[in-house]
């Protein structure tokens, strides 16, 4: 009797259609809404991953490099890998201009690490956000 | 040049950065979207209160 109605999605249109805005979104953080033409929620969301990020490296975050070994230490790096790779061109350029930041303890470099991740985790809902605009599932 | 925040600092500006975020990309009107925003900034400010006094309680 818990039967959720919930609206079918629409079918996925092709690929040509919500590729681009992706793959800029992803190397772009708000550069997927820009091509959309939806300037002020890509400028919030490039402008809040952006910023987060700079402050990351100010704080000197450590960039993950995937690790495995038990589960919490693979689910850490692994996951904070992908997580700082997220951020496109600004892991990049990071990567380029040669920031290597050690992995060590200490408040503010935990929170700088914090927020470089959550920069990418930012940068992925944004393009989910992309994508569902693209592929007209969302506003 | 390297930037030391303190505690209160580096949530406060989380905070405020996941409140937009998650506003912009979850609700569909600018209203929605600024209430949502202040409740989430609202709560977070809340919780990290309510934490950092427990702590303090805590370790009396």
């Amino acid at each position: 009797m818990s039967e959720k109605l919930t609206a079918p999605l629409p079918p996925l249109p092709p690929v040509r259609q919500w590729l681009p805005p992706l793959v800029i979104a992803w190397l772009v953080p708000g550069g997927g809404h820009f091509y959309l033409k939806r300037y002020y929620r890509g400028a919030i969301l490039g402008g809040c991953t952006a910023v987060l990020f700079i402050l990351g490296l100010l704080m000197r975050g450590y960039l993950f490099e995937p690790m495995t070994g038990d589960l919490l230490t693979t689910i850490i790096y692994v996951g904070g890998a992908i997580a700082d790779r997220a951020t496109g061109l600004l892991y990049l350029l990071a990567k380029i201009f040669g920031y290597n930041a050690p992995d060590v303890a200490g408040h503010s470099i935990d929170y700088g690490t914090k927020f470089l991740v959550i920069a990418g985790l930012f940068n992925i809902l944004a393009m989910v956000d992309a994508f569902e605009i693209a592929a007209g599932r969302k506003d | 040049m390297k930037m030391t925040l303190t505690h209160f600092e580096a949530t406060l500006i989380l905070a405020v950065f996941i409140s937009a975020v998650l506003a912009v990309v979850t609700k569909k009107t600018d209203e929605e979207r600024f209430r949502y925003g202040m409740r989430s900034l609202g709560w977070f400010f809340v919780t990290v209160f309510g934490l950092a006094w427990l702590m303090y309680l805590g370790h009396r």
